[in-house]
């Protein structure tokens, strides 16, 4: 069995162990949309005092958030359990994974599939196109190739700060404070326009934890604001760079992970 | 009371362990008031005099918002309740000679008297230094927002708890803690100040409980609540403060039957 026969195979046993609580389904559905609602609310009752955030309005940031939301869920459809590494490590989870005979890898991706947060790719999808509509925007081909590839950077740019920060826990033994720390900038950057923050706010988001290319430098091509940035307009089109950095960071940084592991057992 | 210290003892215990997680938590609420502080002024710049009251009170109120959210979000009561149930160890905590509710509120009590110390107060230090947090309106106004976070503090718990006995029930905790966060987070005006809420969103937040927790404390200490005008506010609190504790110690006590005839 190859890696990605495996990894559906995987997928599928854990699909048909959720399954069994059909209750939860429905109110953690319900959940997640009472929950993006209510944060699109809030930039809602402040625009109806403000009309506009320094240039963006309230479409514009409907459509900040909900590319970024997009490319979120797809993240976390697959692969949001990575965040629960710390608890793999403490518990001996992860020495399961170590035992059988296929990549430890794959079996942390495939333990788990968050079939919940199809609720996060709804909202996402009708915000973009509602806030398509209320923009008055016309992509041409090229665009919505684009956004596709905005979307799926977007995806891959969470998945890999992610397994980066779950990697901490082989060596500080947790890395719940560093998700939050992550956390808290990914909920900034998908509410805010970054120009809004200071300059090292912006370095942050762009350099080091450069979560700003899931939505924010991407939108700017895409909403035709590249002159929000300036001389960097180029960063606009990055996303997909970042990612692939990012991609081949994560897979130097598991390999160092692996090798440091000792077990937590006694 | 010192139940309370034991329990207090026991998280600085905890956190002293991973401190490298302790910082981190920190610097997520510097970036928080940092943060908050960007987005008021940005607005202001726009439309001077559109908040009701001046900028640095409002810088004050947004800051002051980031730096006590541990207060209420410390324990997490939700959490521990339906872990326990999961994995049964539920049993050792009924088992106590404590009375459950009690048990809890003294658990949370703990983290919070702990987080106070070690975490809100320094972030609001940091504020005064840093981001333009002001202190309090007047010496009155900060004894009265210190009664009234403890209020909202008691009433965020009671909140928590019901929520945990819920999730006795249906099992799923984490997506129904969700959609509380996101109600509270709207309602309790932690993010955009009620009184900037058009029409009936106003009148409902109003008369939510959730305005206890950040809305009613933060205008007492900026002074956009002052004299009579805090007796009815105070008052709601109190009204939610009982009628949620009555409530939660009802639901448990259904819900603890369903637990012991589940078990075995």
């Amino acid at each position: 069995m190859n890696g990605i026969q495996l990894y559906f195979r995987l997928i599928q046993i854990s699909l048909l162990s959720r399954m069994q609580y059909r209750a939860n389904f429905i109110v953690g559905l319900l959940g997640l949309i009472v929950w993006n609602v209510v944060n699109l609310g809030l930039i809602g009752v402040l625009l109806t005092q403000f009309t506009s955030l320094k240039d963006w309005t309230l479409w514009e940031l409907v459509f900040l958030y909900c590319l970024w939301i997009l490319g979120h869920s797809l993240y976390s459809l697959f692969f949001s359990h990575t965040s629960r590494m710390e608890d793999y490590l403490i518990e001996g989870t992860f020495d399961q994974f170590l035992l059988r005979p296929a990549s430890p890898l794959i079996q942390v991706l495939g333990r788990e599939f968050q079939y919940l947060e199809i609720a996060d790719t709804l909202i996402g999808l009708a915000g973009i196109s509602l806030a398509y509509v209320q923009l008055g925007l016309h992509w041409d081909g090229w665009r919505w190739g684009f956004f596709v590839i905005a979307v799926i950077s977007g995806a891959v740019i969470v998945l890999a700060l992610n397994l980066l920060i779950a990697c901490t826990a082989f060596w500080t033994g947790r890395s719940r404070g560093a998700f939050m720390v992550v956390g808290q900038f990914c909920g900034l950057v998908q509410w805010y326009p970054i120009d809004i923050f200071g300059k090292a706010f912006r370095v942050i988001v762009t350099g080091l934890i450069p979560v700003a290319f899931m939505n924010y430098y991407p939108a700017l091509m895409l909403l035709n604001k590249l002159d929000h940035a300036g001389s960097a307009w180029w960063l606009s089109y990055m996303s997909p760079v970042v990612a692939l950095i990012l991609v081949g960071i994560v897979s130097g940084v598991w390999r160092l992970a692996l090798r440091k592991y000792t077990s937590s057992g006694s | 009371m010192k139940v309370f210290w034991a329990f207090a003892r026991q998280s600085f215990h905890s956190m002293a362990i991973y401190r490298f997680d302790f910082w981190l938590r920190v610097s997520t609420i510097l970036l928080l008031m940092y943060s908050v502080r960007w987005v008021w002024i940005t607005l202001y710049t726009q439309r001077p005099g559109a908040f009701g009251v001046n900028l640095e009170q409002m810088v004050t109120y947004g800051v002051l918002s980031m730096a006590i959210e541990n207060l209420f979000y410390s324990f997490g009561v939700q959490y521990y309740m339906s872990q326990q149930v999961r994995s049964g160890a539920i049993d050792v905590d009924l088992l106590k000679p404590l009375d459950f509710h009690f048990h809890m509120l003294a658990r949370n009590t703990g983290q919070m008297l702990f987080r106070l110390f070690i975490m809100i107060l320094p972030a609001m230090l940091c504020g005064y230094f840093f981001f333009g947090l002001q202190p309090p309106a007047t010496l009155l106004a900060g004894f009265q927002f210190a009664f009234a976070l403890l209020l909202g503090y008691l009433v965020g718990f009671h909140l928590e708890f019901l929520l945990g006995s819920i999730a006795l029930v249906t099992l799923e905790i984490h997506s129904i803690d969700w959609a509380f966060n996101a109600l509270l987070r709207f309602f309790s005006g932690q993010f955009v100040p009620l009184w900037l809420f058009p029409g009936v969103l106003g009148t409902l937040a109003a008369l939510l409980p959730f305005r206890s927790l950040f809305a009613i404390p933060l205008s007492i200490y900026i002074g956009a609540l002052s004299g009579d005008a805090i007796i009815p506010a105070i008052s709601l609190q109190l009204f939610w403060l009982a009628a949620l504790a009555l409530i939660s110690r009802w639901l448990w006590g259904r819900v603890q039957a369903r637990i012991v005839s589940q078990g075995g």
